[in-house]
């Protein structure tokens, strides 16, 4: 049994059309044709990576996204029909880890499953815990602290906040931080650093307005310090 | 590909020459700051512009006013100064000459003293006076020889009263003579005038300063009126360069004037109608490419279904398969384009700029282009140049370049970056061009092949299996929200083929000594 990719796309022809070229590609997929039979197949079956049309009948993707997120860390890609920054931004603050816009090439989503998927297991860190002041991570366990409590993170910004980490003090562009945690090259989408990093404040920072561990140095990119 | 890779040193030259037909630059774009203040206040040839006008007819009325009062109150002035003078005048020479007669009638000596006591009690001074055929003048300045010949013939010989205006010793005076046959003699009294001449000139010099200052406020609130009158003509004027310019909602505000009131809410009528039009073009636009998206999808994923089984299928499926995935790739490439130019039309285009490294950007522009082999050569200097851009779209324009060389150029293109700007003096800008070696553009497609769908008269010789579309129009709008231009020109080797060029603000990059890692940093997240 292979990666299972859970479809979520109201269109049937796009449906059947995606699913059939994802299974070329070796993906196991399970189609569903709104947001309420998404949560149900999920809820039943959870899969490996969601893959979400924003345009949905009833619940619509950033609904959808949102109720998956409150118990699942799953990959999420989510596709629009609109490159606009509004529902790009409001998708990946939904919880959406990638973005794609339709129409893409089956092998184009390929690469970004993949990519999502060794997100899951993040880089060599060693076996040693991080500490920055009140900020403690534990990549054996895949584990953030923030003042002695456990702080849940997406696969996603977990991965980004262990980049960030492994050079302490270094500051990462949003080129090297796509390279490294999307796997994008030189044209990817600095928003999605951006919304990325905002996420994480909100959870690993006690005010994130005025964010002490994750802080921007600007024209040049982010650091995390103590 | 050696071939293409051209030495730093002899791009120079070409850098400096100016560009033959400039696209992307807006009208605004060339006017310097002089002619931008003229436009503020339009010279008009032929007849005199409103504004002018209202301020000739201010002043003219202004001047023609202070004229006729000044005149007018100049002339009742001296009259009534006039006629006071010699009302007084006369009146105390006759009552001087009674009096004189009353002391001299029954006098039997020839003497005068009688009257010349009377007289000098009542303090007259300038008088001559004449009893029985002797003249007496009390006064030094006036004698007998101050009165002026006509006036002494007509008051001794002619027995007559009379009075006239001389000039005595330098001073203008009034001459009264009163013939006195009771006592056969005659009395003069000299009135000076310099009194009322000072008091007359000094009215008229008043009323100078007036005419001049009622003139100058008249020029004032001429320059006021006409400001006012011009001000709604002018607000309109540049509403509608505004909207011209792209700026669709913009609006004339509401005036309380019910003449121009009228003016101000058709014009906001006209131009409610316009955005409205506008943004329903736009939005058709777009939303022709969004449901266009859909079925794209489709063909797009089952095109992908079907190339991955392309071995299995008999020889004519596999070229007809071809036809197809090239074709959708086309499909969706116009459907791209055809949003992104909505969007343009829209003004919903918004970049998101950073700065570029611009070798590094071109050269990673050309690595996802359909041409990913393409040498890029770049002069020293340019090579480290630092452009500030949305580099997604920009590398869409580098595409959009070589895709364009490709179909009509003959063969692989050069990719070159260059100075913009001579070596001695301060880098504002750099230029990326894409030469190929086709047949060129004629001079006279040169701008027209930048408009959408362009298809020349060369279009025969031009056309290839790709359409024109909308790449051009695209990189023109791309440059120009940059705030860059984009021209075509011939090749700078003297060869024949087209050079499409990109000049974008360019600055020259500042060194970083290690500070930016040091702890401490601002932090302005």
């Amino acid at each position: 049994m292979g990666t299972r990719i859970l479809a979520v796309e109201d269109d049937e022809r796009i449906r059947e059309a995606v699913t059939l070229a994802l299974e070329d590609e070796g993906w196991t997929v399970e189609g569903a044709a709104s947001g309420e039979a998404a949560v149900e197949a999920f809820e039943r079956h959870p899969a490996d990576v969601v893959l979400i049309d924003i345009m949905l009948p009833g619940i619509d993707g950033f609904e959808l996204c949102r109720t998956i997120r409150r118990n699942s860390d799953v990959p999420i890609v989510m596709v629009t029909a609109r490159n606009d920054t509004h529902d790009i931004v409001a998708g990946l603050e939904a919880g959406a880890d990638d973005y794609l816009t339709k129409p893409f090439q089956s092998k184009e989503l390929s690469a970004r499953i993949r990519a999502l998927l060794r997100r899951i297991r993040p880089a060599q860190l060693g076996h040693e815990r991080l500490v920055f002041g009140d900020l403690e991570l534990i990549p054996e366990e895949g584990k953030v602290l923030q003042g002695g409590e456990e702080v849940h993170l997406t696969k996603t910004e977990f991965r980004l906040l262990c980049e960030l980490a492994l050079n302490r003090g270094k500051v990462f562009s949003r080129e090297e931080l796509l390279d490294r945690v999307w796997e994008y090259d030189y044209f990817g989408d600095g928003r999605l650093v951006d919304v990325h990093i905002r996420r994480l404040r909100t959870k690993v920072e006690s005010d994130p307005a005025n964010p002490r561990h994750v802080v921007t140095v600007r024209g040049l990119g982010y650091r995390l310090q103590a | 590909m050696s071939g293409s890779t051209v030495d730093a040193d002899t791009l120079e030259p070409a850098a400096t020459e100016p560009p033959e037909r400039v696209v992307g630059s807006g009208d605004g774009a060339d006017l310097t700051p002089s002619r931008r203040w003229l436009r503020v206040f339009p010279r008009r040839p032929g007849p005199l512009g409103l504004r002018r006008r209202i301020l000739l007819i201010f002043t003219l009325g202004a001047l023609g006013l202070a004229t006729f009062l000044s005149f007018t109150t100049y002339g009742l002035v001296r009259s009534n100064l006039t006629t006071q003078r010699d009302r007084a005048s006369l009146d105390r020479a006759y009552r001087n000459a009674t009096q004189v007669v009353r002391e001299l009638r029954d006098e039997e000596r020839p003497t005068m003293d009688p009257a010349l006591d009377a007289l000098e009690a009542n303090g007259t001074q300038d008088f001559v006076l004449r009893f029985r055929g002797q003249w007496s003048a009390p006064n030094g300045e006036f004698g007998e020889q101050s009165i002026p010949p006509s006036l002494r013939r007509r008051v001794l010989d002619d027995d007559t009263d009379a009075r006239m205006i001389a000039v005595v010793n330098g001073r203008t005076v009034v001459v009264v003579g009163t013939s006195l046959p009771e006592i056969q003699g005659a009395y003069f009294e000299f009135f000076s005038l310099e009194e009322d001449n000072q008091t007359l000139s000094n009215v008229a010099l008043s009323l100078l300063l007036a005419a001049t200052i009622t003139t100058g406020l008249g020029v004032l609130v001429g320059v006021l009126a006409a400001r006012r009158a011009v001000r709604p003509v002018a607000d309109a004027s540049e509403a509608a360069k505004a909207i011209a310019g792209g700026r669709l909602d913009t609006r004339l505000t509401p005036t309380e004037d019910p003449d121009l009131g009228v003016l101000a809410t058709s014009f906001n009528d006209m131009a409610s109608a316009l955005q409205l039009r506008v943004e329903r073009d736009a939005r058709f636009a777009s939303d022709v490419s969004h449901e266009l998206r859909s079925p794209l999808m489709t063909l797009s994923a089952s095109v992908d279904v079907m190339e991955a089984r392309r071995d299995e299928m008999p020889e004519r499926a596999q070229a007809a398969l071809d036809l197809l995935v090239s074709d959708v790739a086309r499909f969706r490439g116009l459907v791209e384009d055809l949003l992104e130019i909505s969007r343009f039309d829209a003004g919903a285009i918004r970049l998101h700029l950073e700065d570029l490294q611009v070798s590094r950007f071109v050269r990673n522009a050309v690595a996802v282009s359909s041409a990913p082999g393409l040498i890029v050569t770049s002069t020293t200097r340019a090579e480290r140049a630092i452009i500030a851009g949305d580099r997604r779209r920009l590398a869409r324009v580098v595409a959009n370049l070589i895709d364009n060389a490709l179909a009509y150029g003959a063969g692989e293109p050069d990719v070159r970056i260059e100075d913009a700007n001579p070596p001695d003096e301060r880098m504002s800008h750099v230029k990326i061009a894409v030469e190929d070696h086709g047949p060129g553009v004629p001079v006279e497609e040169r701008a027209l092949i930048f408009e959408r769908f362009a298809r020349g008269a060369s279009a025969g010789r031009r056309s290839g299996s790709e359409g024109a579309g909308l790449g051009l129009a695209l990189v023109d709008e791309h440059i120009r929200l940059h705030d860059g231009r984009v021209w075509v020109e011939d090749r700078s080797d003297g060869e024949p083929g087209a050079r499409f060029v990109i000049e974008l603000p360019a600055r020259e990059p500042i060194d970083f000594v290690g500070a930016s890692t040091e702890a401490g940093q601002e932090d302005l997240a």
